[in-house]
């Protein structure tokens, strides 16, 4: 008889499956970018604990966070650059309307391993490292040691800014390292003693150690008054102009309590 | 079971009381309709396999075809420039096909190898009561779920390769070659004194012919260990690290797949020889091996399948590069796989706007899927073939 | 050859066999040892007081009687080291402008890094993220944390020919002749007093969710996540898996149509785990609609397609490895077809067709690719039996991912990571252990 019991449990929890799925709490989904992610992890805690609401925060990039919205699969989608003209374009066909919302400003700092001599590079050089032209560190003034060079995922918000403000139509060098996050990229440029990268100002901590451009130290005073070049705005979008909680999540960074949070990690807050 | 059977009796003394009657023409028809119907039925589920694998097909050809229509055929297996972002575009998969290969070839040349050595070892050599708890510790090799290898990959093993990799890959050398090399020598030196007949001269040639060979062979493994502890790995990202762990993963599918094949061959053939005077070495060579070698192909065929169609640790410790290592064995480099550049860059894939750069992905997804299909075609009639082999003869 | 050699060839080849063996044993215990050892330490470590504190404050675990008398005696101590603080600040203050600079960074470094170890320090503003509300919860983590107090690292430049080596230069000396030279020794001999370490196992790891993104708590939701999609994918393949395997071995005539589904389930078995996630985010969420989003039903649904090959072999042997004599007795017995499959052939092939499916279970639980466009989230909490339909969730396999290589801070947490990562090992080993079990039960049963 004990197999009928094991049949006869399978049954019950598939009809308890079933059963359960009357009572569903409207959750409030989050989709985009690595960079944004700490942010709206950190609003999330604060949120279900303030409004116990339940939010769910996926990492899979800026450009995959506004198909997720188009496609009308996330209520929120975080970008580290604006929306395209193609994207909102796709947006309205399907009846979609993007809204952005200004989360807080990050500086996009070059970093190195920590054992490197080197301080300064200037955006000539930077990209003639990611272009392929400058191979080693002699060449800008460091040891004798070859660059690893380490770049974004091409849906990388971090990535497109990075090759708007530096690169400027140049192309990064096919042999570059490819990772998929902010992280994984500090995690190899701090484990790595040739790498350089680029991570957001949040991002980094005494395990990397941040280049200046030229002749700028990036920090959340330079980013503000605009002498640190490689920086820009994040965002949230939204369909519309939200209300509800959705709103509410949105305008965290206008209050108190988001602007403490976006300063404690590290961002910089724009309100 | 006893319970089963007792109800099983009650069945079948029911059905055996009502087929005394006569039954009547219309109640046979009614009954093999309703058999067949329910036939019908299992067929249809059963055949719900193949419509999932034609759906597959069905949904990963559809979005893959008009990236063909739009790019055609050429840029995509000819050219190394994968830059998807840029503008414009260009798609050229061929380093990315490049780097699936290689780490597949890699972990191929490593699992093979030791493998097949190992289910020949499983079969025919250690006793049963050994094999008994080695199987399962090689399938729990395979039951690791492969995010616990990449994280293995990316966490403890790049790190360790990136600092002591020079060293790491000299003892890998010392320990893997010295007892090959030496049984080599040892092996060698033997047949090169086996004419000689007188029995003092006999020895002392052996003696010397080892001594030569034995220091030819430790020079040969000094500088090969030397040369390899000097290598600087400037990332622990790379096809090397990437291959060793795909290793370990389709060493457990070689080894069970190919020692189910060793086992089909009879213990007829194998007493046959033992019976002619062969040694144990000499059986499992020349007799059992080429009995079994179809199956051990196909076993190969399927070993190799998993490590090509593994994502997560090439995602995470492959370090992603989309170029053609320099030189083209350079195994030190980072690459970039098929698989990985799916799961990576489906970010940007925005169907929406129906952009070559969504297409593309799913023409990867096709390719890999025309490879699998093949290889397990290839490998199915294989192993068919053998099973004819082995019963009609 | 003479006879000599053959046998050293015998044994040469014996020797190449069990080396190749050893090396495959070694290989497992390389991958598994510092899985298991690191994984551990998130359960079982020396907690602080602070993780004490948190325990009590987020998620109300622990006497509050208790804590409150060792947080007296450990204020106490650390009350010494905030007064040499200010007893500095005072003495800063005084100082001119230029002595003022040299010290200004170097004391700003010493105070985070007293914050780092101890908390917020006092007349501080309490931080919004609960990661900065604490100090150090982990003895070990603490020590380290204590390193960075007492010395700074410095990288040598003054060769710009040569990467630089790290070198520590103690705190102590750089304020020699202030009066914060005590803080450093003071310190590090009570740091045992006011951080009061003791062992514990931490059950809360795995009971727990996750608190300010994995920071502190457990992973519950994860696990959770985990064991719906596991048997989610159980509750659509298992039943078409038997009754496919049904199929093939009672009732399909040789032919092509069957050669042609035969070849189809081994094909679905080759096909590569990502090109999984492909399909199921193309056909059951964009296609099928069968939810708004990623869900669990819809990571269930692609990841019972990815097991059904599985089940289906599994079965099928398990139904072939009945004896021919039961199925024989039981149609001369005049018993239908049907009526034997069900009542004779599936209770003796039930264990042997359970042991397929516990397997396949394993694997649905540990696959990462597949779930990652359809099923999983990097954060959410855990969802309710009703919620399954309609909401993602998070999961062992994907967070594992996510933490290792995308959180902000993975450097921080890897012992939350090293958990994860042995809790889905375990979970998937002794799934197969126990299906190992009821493989040896099965043998000795049908042997009599």
């Amino acid at each position: 008889m004990k197999k009928y019991g094991s049949i006869c449990s399978l049954l019950l929890v598939m009809t308890l499956c079933w059963a359960g799925s009357a009572e569903a709490a409207k959750a409030i989904v989050i989709d985009g970018s690595t960079t944004v992610g700490p942010i709206a992890k950190s609003f999330a805690s604060y949120f279900m604990k303030k409004y116990q609401t339940p939010v769910t925060v996926s990492e899979s990039g800026s450009g995959n966070g506004a198909k997720s919205l188009i496609n009308g699969s996330c209520d929120i989608a975080d970008m580290s650059r604006s929306m395209k003209p193609q994207e909102i374009a796709a947006a309205k066909a399907k009846g979609i309307n993007p809204v952005a919302s200004v989360v807080a400003l990050d500086g996009l700092a070059m970093v190195v391993h920590p054992s490197n001599p080197v301080r300064n590079l200037t955006e000539s050089q930077i990209a003639d490292i990611y272009s392929g032209k400058i191979i080693n560190w002699r060449q800008v003034g460091g040891a004798s040691f070859p660059i690893v060079v380490i770049q974004r995922e091409s849906n990388s918000g971090t990535q497109e800014t990075f090759k708007e403000l530096v690169m400027k139509g140049r192309q990064v060098v096919n042999s570059a390292e490819t990772q998929a996050s902010n992280g994984s990229v500090k995690n190899r440029v701090s484990q790595t003693r040739g790498a350089i990268g680029f991570i957001g100002l949040g991002y980094t901590d005494s395990l990397v150690k941040k280049v200046s451009v030229n002749g700028v130290t990036p920090s959340a005073a330079t980013v503000n008054n605009h002498t640190y070049m490689l920086a820009r705005e994040l965002f949230m979008y939204t369909n519309g102009r939200p209300a509800g909680m959705v709103g509410r999540f949105v305008d965290l960074p206008k209050t108190l309590d988001g602007k403490r949070i976006i300063k404690e990690l590290g961002f910089i807050s724009k309100y | 079971m006893q319970n089963s059977s007792g109800m099983h009796e009650n069945e079948a003394a029911k059905s055996g009381r009502s087929s005394v009657f006569v039954v009547s023409a219309r109640k046979r028809k009614l009954q093999k309709i309703s058999q067949k119907s329910g036939e019908g039925t299992l067929l249809l589920i059963a055949s719900f396999v193949a419509i999932v694998v034609l759906f597959i097909f069905w949904f990963v050809a559809r979005d893959a075809v008009p990236y063909f229509r739009l790019r055609g055929f050429q840029e995509f297996f000819t050219s190394s420039e994968w830059y998807p972002a840029d503008e414009p575009p260009r798609f050229g998969a061929l380093a990315i096909i490049y780097g699936s290969i290689m780490v597949t070839l890699g972990s191929a040349l490593i699992a093979v190898p030791m493998g097949v050595i190992a289910s020949i070892c499983l079969s025919d050599i250690l006793p049963f009561t050994v094999r008994q708890y080695v199987k399962p510790v090689i399938e729990m090799l395979a039951a690791i779920p492969s995010v616990a290898y990449g994280f293995f990959a990316l966490v403890v093993f790049a790190p360790l390769l990136q600092n002591v990799g020079g060293p790491i890959l000299m003892w890998t050398w010392w320990v893997i070659a010295a007892p090959v090399l030496l049984l080599a020598v040892i092996v060698a030196s033997e047949l090169l004194t086996a004419p000689i007949e007188k029995e003092p001269k006999k020895k002392v040639l052996h003696l010397v012919s080892a001594l030569f060979l034995g220091s030819l062979a430790l020079l040969f493994l000094y500088f090969v260990g030397r040369h390899l502890q000097g290598l600087v790995i400037m990332s622990g990202t790379n096809a090397l690290n990437v291959s060793i762990i795909l290793s370990f993963m389709a060493l457990p599918t070689i080894v069970s797949v190919s020692e189910d094949a060793l086992q089909a061959v009879g213990r007829e053939l194998r007493e046959g020889s033992y019976a002619l005077g062969a040694t144990r070495a000499e059986t499992i060579i020349k007799t059992v091996l080429p009995a079994a070698s179809s199956g051990i192909l196909a076993a190969v065929i399927l070993g190799i399948m998993r490590a090509l169609g593994e994502t997560m640790v090439v995602w995470m410790a492959s370090g992603n590069s989309s170029h053609i290592p320099d030189p083209f064995f350079n195994y030190l480099e980072s690459i970039r796989t098929l698989t990985a550049t799916i799961a990576g860059d489906m970010g940007e894939a925005d169907q929406v706007t129906g952009s070559a750069r969504f297409h593309v992905l799913f023409a990867m997804g096709l390719l890999l899927l025309v490879v699998s299909f093949v290889s397990n075609f290839i490998s199915e009639r294989i192993v068919v073939r053998q099973r004819k082999v082995l019963s009609g003869q | 050859m003479n006879l000599g050699t053959r046998k050293l060839l015998d044994r040469s080849f014996t020797a190449l066999g069990i080396g190749s063996i050893i090396i495959m044993g070694l290989a497992l215990l390389v991958v598994l040892v510092p899985i298991v050892s690191n994984g551990i330490g998130a359960l079982v470590f020396r907690e602080t007081v602070e993780h004490r504190k948190l325990l009590l404050s987020e998620f109300h675990r622990g006497d509050a009687g208790d804590l409150e008398k060792e947080l007296v005696i450990s204020n106490g101590y650390r009350q010494k080291a905030f007064d040499i603080l200010a007893a500095f600040d005072r003495e800063l203050e005084q100082m001119e402008p230029e002595r003022q600079e040299v010290y200004r960074e170097s004391y700003e470094q010493v105070r985070t890094a007293l914050r780092v170890l101890l908390g917020p320090l006092p007349g501080e503003e309490l931080p919004e993220l609960t990661r900065f509300r604490y100090g150090q919860t982990r003895w070990d983590k603490a020590e380290e944390k204590l390193h960075d107090l007492l010395y700074e690292q410095k990288w040598d430049y003054s060769n710009p020919d040569v990467i630089a080596k790290p070198n520590d230069v103690s705190r102590a000396s750089i304020f020699a002749g202030t009066s914060l030279v005590r803080l450093f020794p003071y310190v590090e001999e009570n740091i045992d007093r006011m951080m009061m370490p003791q062992w514990t196992i931490y059950w809360g790891f795995i009971t727990d969710s996750s608190l300010d993104s994995h920071f502190f708590g457990g992973i519950w939701p994860e696990i959770q996540g985990t064991i719906f999609l596991a048997i989610g994918a159980m509750i659509f393949a298992f039943p078409l898996g038997v009754i496919a395997a049904i199929y093939f071995t009672e009732y399909a005539r040789e032919g092509f149509l069957n050669s042609l589904l035969r070849s189809a389930n081994s094909t679905l078995a080759g096909v590569p785990s990502i090109v999984f996630g492909l399909f199921g985010l193309a056909f059951f969420i964009n296609t099928l609609h069968v939810s708004e989003s990623k869900s669990v039903l819809a990571g269930s649904l692609t990841l019972a397609i990815m097991i059904l090959p599985t089940i289906i072999r599994a079965a099928e042997e398990a139904i072939l490895s009945v004896p021919k004599t039961y199925k024989e007795a039981s149609l001369g017995l005049g018993s239908t077809k049907w009526n034997t499959i069900m009542t004779v052939i599936l209770p003796a092939a039930l264990p042997g067709i359970l042991t397929g499916g516990v397997i396949s279970l394993g694997r649905a639980a540990g696959e990462t690719a597949p779930i990652i466009f359809t099923a999983a989230v990097s954060v959410g909490t855990a969802i309710g039996l009703g919620d399954v339909l309609s909401s993602p969730t998070p999961a062992l396999s994907w967070n594992i991912y996510n933490l290792a290589s995308e959180h902000e801070a993975a450097a921080q947490i890897r012992h939350v990571q090293y958990g994860m990562v042995l809790s889905l090992v375990m979970i998937v080993l002794l799934l197969n252990l126990s299906a190992v079990i009821l493989r040896a039960r099965i043998s000795k049963k049908l042997k009599g």
